[in-house]
C-alpha cells in the first residue's frame, strides 16, 4: 500500500499531533454547542407546551394558612403527595404526613392513588385505608381528594378525553351545590370526619364556588364538563344555615394562585 | 432556526469522522500497512453509519450515540499505530458494544416497574457479582454488568416500594464487590445509590440512615481485611510517569509501559498524542454526563428518572475514579475509563448503560410529541 519516506512522515506526524489537538478542541466546542442547542430547543418546546408532562391540576378547595383556597398545583403523571418539600405535590396542612400518598395516571382508568400506611386519605368520600382492593376509588375529572385537613379537586386537561385512549369517566362529576343544597356538605366529599372538614364547620366558613377564573383556559376541561362551567360564569356565594348575621362578611375571592408562587415567597423570606 | 440546531450536530459528526480518519491514516502512511488503511476506511464508515441509521431506526438519542461511538473510535486509534491487530480486535469489541447499546435502548421500552423486573434483575446482578466468589479459579469480568442490573433493580424497587426495599440489592451488591476487592466499583455503586435515595426520598433521616449503613459496610470490610491498604504502589508511579512522559503533544513511537494494566487505553492515547489531546478528549465526557442528567430530568416516570440518573452517576463516577487512580492521586487500583477499555464485558456494560439512556431519551421524546398532540387537540 501507499507509504511515504521517513522524513516526510516525520513532518506529517508532527503536524498531525498539533492538528489533532486542534480537532479535539473543535470537537469539544461542537459538542458543547450541540448540548446548548438541545437545551434551548427543549426549553422552547416546553414554553410552547406549558402543560407538558402534566395531566391536569389540583385546586385547593380547603387548605390552611400556608395553603390558601384556590391555590392550584400542576399534577404530573405520577408522583408523591405530602408535606415534604421534595414531594411532587406539597400540601402543608395539618394531618398531612411528610409522604402521604403516591399517585399515578393510568390511561383508560384515571389517577390511581395509593395511600402510604397510616395515612388517612379519602377519594370522593371513600377511605383508601378501608376500601377493598377491587373497589379502590380512582380519581377522574372533578374528583375530590381529602388528605388531613386539605381538600383538593382534580381537574384534568381537556384533550385527555379526546385521545384515542379508551378513557371513560365512570364517576359522575361533582355537582356544584345549589342555594337550596348549600345546607348539606358538598356531594363530592361525604367525609366521615366531619369535625376536620371546613365544609361542615358552619360557624367558621362560608362556601365560595368560583368555577371561572381569570387565567382559566377555555379548553382545560373535558368537553363534557364545559357547558356546566359556562353556566357558572359569575361567582356564586353560598352560605350554610348556621352562618348567622354576626359572621364577618364574606371576603372577596382571592386571585388564583399557583403553588410555585408560594415557593417564591418562601425563598424570598 | 432549524438549520442552526442541526448544524452543530453535523459539525460534530463531520469533525469526529475526519479526526478518526486522519488518526488512522497518518500511521498507515509510515509503513503502508493494509490493516491500518482498512481500519481507517472501516472505522470511519461504520461510525458514520451507526450515527445515522440506528439513530433514525430506533429513535436513539443522537448526542449520546455520537459521543459513545467517537469515544469507542478513540480507543481504536489510540492502539492502532503500535498494534494494528489489537486495534482490529478493539473495533470488533466496539461493534459488539454498539449492538449492546441498541439492545439497551430496546430493553428500556419493555422494562416495567414490577416485582418480576426487580426480582430478575436483582438475582442476575447478584449472581454476576457473586460469580467471582463462587469460582475463584476463573476470573469473571462481569462486574459492571452486574452493577447495571442492580441499578435497574434498585430503580424499580425505589419507584414502587420505597427506599428500604431498594436498599437491599444495593447493599448486597456493595458487600459482594467489597468481598471481591473491587473497591472502586463498590464506592461508585454506594455513592450512586446513596445520592439517588437522598434525592428521591428527600428526608434527611433516610439519607443519614443510608449513609450510616454504607459506612458500616465499608468499615466492616476494612476490619475484615477486604479493603486494600491505602498506599501508592509502583504501578501508580509508573502510570504517572507514562502519562507525562509524552509531553503536551506526544511523541512518535511512545508505547505504554508493560507493567501498566492493559485494560486502560488512556496510556496509549496520552503517550502518542500528548496530554493536550488526551485532556480535551476526556473533557468530552462532560457533555455526555450533562446529556444523561438532562435525560433523567426530562423523564416522566419515576422509574425512568431514577434509572437514567443512576446510569449517569455510575458512568460519571467512574471518570474521576479512573483518572485519579491513573494519575496516582488516590491509591486505588487502576481502573479503565469508561469506553476506553479493552475488556469486552466492561465495554458492553458501559454501552448498555448508554443504551438505557438513549432509550429513556426516546421515550421522553415520544411523550413530548404526545403532549404536543394533546395540546393541538385541546385547541
Amino acid at each position: 500500500m501507499f507509504s511515504v519516506s521517513p522524513e516526510i512522515y516525520n513532518i506529517i506526524s508532527r503536524a498531525s499531533r498539533w492538528l489533532f489537538a486542534f480537532f479535539a478542541l473543535m470537537l469539544l466546542l461542537f459538542a458543547l454547542s450541540w448540548l446548548y442547542d438541545e437545551r434551548r430547543k427543549r426549553r422552547e418546546r416546553f414554553r410552547s407546551l406549558p402543560e407538558a408532562g402534566n395531566i391536569g391540576e389540583m385546586v385547593v378547595i380547603s387548605g390552611s394558612d400556608q395553603l390558601p383556597v384556590d391555590t392550584w398545583f400542576p399534577v404530573p403523571r405520577e408522583g408523591i403527595l405530602g408535606s415534604l418539600r421534595s414531594c411532587d405535590l406539597v400540601v402543608p396542612c395539618p394531618g398531612v404526613h411528610a409522604r402521604h400518598l403516591a399517585f399515578s395516571w393510568q390511561d383508560g382508568t384515571g389517577l390511581v392513588v395509593k395511600s402510604f400506611p397510616g395515612c388517612e386519605t379519602f377519594v370522593d368520600g371513600v377511605s383508601l385505608l378501608t376500601a377493598e382492593k377491587s373497589d379502590m376509588p380512582v380519581m377522574v375529572h372533578g374528583s375530590c381528594l381529602q388528605v388531613g385537613s386539605a381538600v383538593l379537586r382534580l381537574q384534568l386537561l381537556a384533550a385527555l378525553e379526546h385521545t384515542n385512549r379508551p378513557f371513560a369517566v365512570t364517576v359522575p362529576p361533582p355537582e356544584y351545590p345549589s342555594p337550596a343544597a348549600a345546607q348539606q356538605p358538598l356531594p363530592c366529599s361525604p367525609f366521615p370526619q366531619e369535625s376536620a372538614l371546613p365544609f361542615t364547620d358552619p360557624p367558621a366558613r362560608a362556601y365560595q364556588i368560583q368555577p371561572s377564573r381569570p387565567e382559566q383556559q377555555a379548553g382545560d376541561a373535558p368537553a363534557a364538563f364545559a357547558p356546566e362551567r359556562e353556566q357558572q360564569e359569575t361567582p356564586v356565594v353560598f352560605t350554610s344555615t348556621a352562618v348567622s348575621e354576626e359572621l364577618p362578611p364574606v371576603q372577596p375571592a382571592v386571585p388564583r394562585r399557583k403553588r410555585a408562587d408560594r415557593w417564591k415567597e418562601d425563598f424570598s423570606e | 432556526m432549524n438549520r442552526q440546531k442541526s448544524s452543530s450536530r453535523f459539525r460534530f459528526v463531520g469533525a469526529a469522522a475526519l479526526l478518526v480518519l486522519l488518526a488512522l491514516l497518518v500511521p498507515a502512511l509510515r509503513d503502508g500497512d493494509q490493516r491500518l488503511y482498512f481500519l481507517a476506511a472501516g472505522v470511519t464508515a461504520a461510525m458514520l453509519l451507526c450515527m445515522i441509521i440506528p439513530a433514525r431506526l430506533f429513535s436513539l438519542d443522537r448526542m449520546i450515540l455520537s459521543l459513545a461511538l467517537y469515544m469507542g473510535a478513540v480507543g481504536i486509534f489510540s492502539i492502532a499505530p503500535a498494534d494494528p491487530d489489537a486495534a482490529l480486535m478493539q473495533w470488533l469489541r466496539c461493534s459488539v458494544g454498539a449492538v449492546t447499546l441498541i439492545i439497551g435502548a430496546m430493553l428500556i421500552r419493555v422494562l416495567t416497574v414490577s416485582m418480576l423486573t426487580s426480582g430478575i434483575t436483582s438475582f442476575l446482578g447478584l449472581l454476576l457479582l457473586a460469580g467471582g466468589l463462587l469460582t475463584r479459579d476463573v476470573t469473571l469480568p462481569f462486574t459492571e454488568a452486574g452493577v447495571i442490573l442492580l441499578m435497574i433493580a434498585f430503580s424499580s424497587l425505589l419507584s414502587a416500594h420505597g427506599g428500604i426495599a431498594a436498599m437491599i440489592p444495593g447493599l448486597a451488591g456493595t458487600a459482594l464487590l467489597l468481598l471481591q476487592g473491587q473497591t472502586v466499583e463498590a464506592i461508585v455503586l454506594a455513592l450512586a445509590i446513596f445520592l439517588l435515595l437522598w434525592s428521591s426520598d428527600g428526608r434527611i433521616i433516610v439519607a443519614l440512615a443510608a449513609l450510616v449503613v454504607f459506612v458500616a459496610v465499608f468499615f466492616a470490610a476494612r476490619q475484615l481485611g477486604y479493603l486494600p491498604p491505602f498506599s501508592p504502589g509502583e504501578t501508580h508511579t509508573a502510570s504517572l510517569s507514562t502519562l507525562v512522559s509524552a509531553g503536551l503533544f506526544g511523541t512518535e513511537g511512545t508505547a505504554a509501559d508493560a507493567s501498566l494494566p492493559a485494560s486502560s487505553l488512556l496510556y496509549g492515547l496520552a503517550g502518542r498524542y500528548g496530554l493536550v489531546f488526551t485532556g480535551l478528549t476526556l473533557l468530552l465526557y462532560l457533555p455526555l454526563v450533562l446529556r444523561g442528567a438532562s435525560v433523567a430530568g426530562s423523564a416522566r416516570s419515576r422509574f425512568h428518572a431514577v434509572l437514567a440518573m443512576g446510569c449517569t452517576l455510575l458512568f460519571a463516577f467512574r471518570i474521576p475514579a479512573g483518572l485519579l487512580s491513573a494519575f496516582g492521586v488516590l491509591p486505588l487500583p487502576i481502573s479503565p475509563l469508561p469506553l476506553l477499555t479493552d475488556s469486552l464485558p466492561d465495554l458492553c456494560a458501559q454501552m448498555l448503560t448508554l443504551g438505557l439512556l438513549c432509550g429513556i431519551s426516546s421515550v421522553n421524546e415520544a411523550d413530548l410529541a404526545e403532549d404536543a398532540h394533546l395540546a393541538m387537540l385541546a385547541k
